[in-house]
């Protein structure tokens, strides 16, 4: 997979290098801004009332 | 299709799948709190220009919190998600402050505190209810279970200084247990009407299956325009 990917990619080993990083990042901005906030609620950490609903449930009177 | 490649596929997709959980805590319990802390301070700064540029509603007479049974008769309603009063516990540390905001959302407590919207304001006869989180997005209420009778637990809501005293160590209950942020809560000793505070958050630090809950009485109020109480300045 990765290794594919590396076949895949233009330029010389350097070149090839630094888009690598450039995905990594994009890659790791991605899960931070969209994925981890998505399956965060999904932990039961976030339960701080005592309204008695789930994770993701709204507050007392919403 | 050899044998190769099936085991390094396989192996490419544990290093990926390891990798995503790492991220994930790193998420969790540092980038959470990254955002949590930025999100009060901006909270707390537009709540300290808001204070300036207008001056809030009429301040209750500053003597005697047990005087007068009722402030100003329709006082202006707080808006879901926006702060409108900081917090202060010195038992958490001296610069524990963190702005409480109108509603118990997930959204809101991502934030800083929710304020129970059913529950009294600040100040007021009844139950001022707020929630906060114990882990993750800041940690505010980490070490809710140091809070010993006598703690200050203070609120300020741009007129006043209110000061709580916390009636008995932390009271652990379910999550259904509705009644801890009644008027007079329940399991909390106090009897007939008055003007307490309810602290909840989750109980046991990492899970959910309860809630921790610390009661308080109001014991002093102070102007803003005399500074901040004693309880602040130790």
């Amino acid at each position: 997979m990765y290794g594919w990917i590396w076949r895949h990619l233009p330029g010389n080993a350097w070149v090839r290098g630094v888009i690598s990083l450039v995905l990594v990042l994009a890659v790791v901005y991605a899960l931070f801004q969209y994925v981890f906030p998505w399956a965060e609620p999904l932990l039961p950490f976030g339960d701080v009332t005592v309204d008695g609903e789930s994770a993701g449930g709204a507050g007392a009177d919403q | 299709m050899s044998v190769r490649l099936v085991v390094r596929t396989f192996s490419e997709l544990c290093i990926t799948a390891g990798a995503l959980i790492i991220l994930f805590v790193v998420y969790f319990l540092f980038w959470t709190g990254v955002k949590a802390a930025d999100a009060a301070e901006g909270e707390i700064d537009a709540l300290q220009s808001q204070w300036a540029r207008e001056p809030v509603a009429p301040a209750p007479p500053p003597a005697s919190p047990e005087a007068s049974p009722s402030k100003s008769p329709d006082p202006v309603p707080y808006r879901a998600g926006k702060p409108f009063a900081t917090m202060h516990i010195p038992r958490f540390g001296a610069d524990w402050e963190w702005p409480v905001l109108e509603n118990t959302a997930v959204g809101t407590l991502k934030k800083g505190l929710g304020h129970y919207s059913a529950t009294a304001r600040p100040g007021d006869t009844g139950n001022f209810a707020v929630a906060g989180h114990r882990r993750t997005y800041g940690d505010p209420f980490k070490d809710f279970p140091r809070l010993r009778p006598g703690d200050a637990v203070v609120v300020n809501d741009g007129t006043t200084w209110f000061t709580y005293r916390v009636a008995k160590k932390p009271h652990r209950t379910v999550p259904t247990d509705t009644a801890v942020v009644d008027p007079v809560p329940r399991g909390s000793g106090f009897e007939g009407a008055g003007r307490y505070l309810t602290l909840t958050t989750c109980e046991p630090e990492w899970g959910s299956s309860h809630r921790l809950i610390a009661w308080a009485h109001l014991d002093a109020t102070r102007p803003v325009g005399d500074g901040r109480p004693p309880e602040l300045t130790d």
